[in-house]
């Protein structure tokens, strides 16, 4: 079962993978910074906003470490994403395997494909995919910190939109079940919301905002 | 350690705590129930505000896509998901809608 999840990780997941990393690993040699920060960013963090917060930090006179709590609140979405996935993993200890792999794109896969299988193929599954998602993230870096000087930064937009395209292809693709069509067009109602707070918090206040508000709503219709 | 390198290690210590801390709460817990419902719903809202945000207005390098660009992208994306299903032939039609739309935007 983890080849199953391996093959479903080469396809469109690596793409978007591969063109988010790359350009981050761009990002990282262009800023003057070596490529083992952008592998352990990558590797360890991996989760693009804290990353690139954290980023953009380094140089400015408050320096990276100045940057830290607005990184760790742009990842927030790691709390409510593992608390989602958990239940699907099991309860014994091996849940814990899947630690440094939460992050959106195995998870956004795995609240796909983790509920129709046997409840003993999940953790399996779900390690295979999110192993191959991090190879390809970590590959992918350095790819980016090796071309950056080759890549145009028009280039660089392009790879970078990739990530969000994906994302909207997978929230439309599930959008016909109802508790997700709630929770998407309450989220994207509440993105103004986002432009009004402080950055680093913007998309979780977005998210808790009409996530709950999508929730109270699935529970006032019975669904 | 340079601060640079501290920074990221304490990054790197919250994000495992963040995931841990969900990990550890929800173990146990049913996947209906109410709390890993509200979890999924907040988790499925910020998905879709941040790839609001990221087509409406976004920051950034993002922002050298002009709005034609991303429209474009998003909309072949879409249209090749509702002709022929699946991930990757939608996700390389919204990338080249994304140029396409770049170079006549």
């Amino acid at each position: 079962m983890p080849r199953a999840g391996m093959r479903e990780a080469l396809g469109a997941p690596a793409l978007a993978m591969a063109a988010t990393f790359l350009a981050f690993g761009a990002a990282v040699q262009a800023a003057g910074v070596g490529l083992g920060w952008a592998l352990a960013a990558s590797l360890l963090v991996y989760g693009m906003p804290g990353q690139m917060v954290l980023l953009a930090a380094i140089g400015t006179p408050g320096g990276a470490l100045a940057a830290v709590p607005g990184a760790v609140a742009a990842n927030a979405r790691f709390v409510p994403m593992a608390v989602a996935l958990a239940p699907w993993l099991g309860g014994g200890r091996g849940r814990w395997l899947a630690l440094p792999f939460i992050a959106v794109t195995p998870w956004a896969m795995a609240m796909r494909r983790l509920p129709a299988l046997p409840a003993r193929a999940r953790l399996p599954w779900f390690l295979g995919f999110a192993l191959t998602s991090w190879g390809v993230a970590g590959l992918s870096t350095a790819g980016g910190h090796a071309l950056a000087p080759l890549l145009p930064l028009w280039v660089l937009a392009a790879l970078l939109f990739v990530n969000p395209l994906y994302f909207g292809l997978i929230i439309a693709s599930e959008a016909r079940a109802p508790f997700v069509r709630r929770a998407v067009l309450l989220g994207a109602l509440a993105t103004p919301l986002a432009l009004l707070l402080p950055p680093a918090i913007a998309l979780l206040g977005a998210g808790l905002a009409g996530g709950t508000l999508a929730f109270l709503w699935g529970r006032r219709a019975g669904g | 350690m340079q601060a640079d390198d501290l920074a990221l290690a304490l990054l790197v210590l919250a994000c495992a705590g963040m995931r841990g801390a969900g990990l550890l709460v929800a173990g146990r817990l049913a996947p209906d129930h109410p709390f890993v419902r509200w979890a999924a719903s907040v988790s499925l809202a910020t998905l879709a505000a941040f790839v609001t945000l990221a087509v409406v207005a976004p920051t950034g390098a993002l922002a050298l896509i002009p709005l034609a660009g991303r429209l474009m992208g998003l909309g072949a994306a879409l249209a090749v998901l509702a002709w022929r299903g699946g991930l990757l032939a939608p996700l390389l039609a919204g990338l080249a809608g994304t140029l396409l739309g770049s170079v006549l935007g």
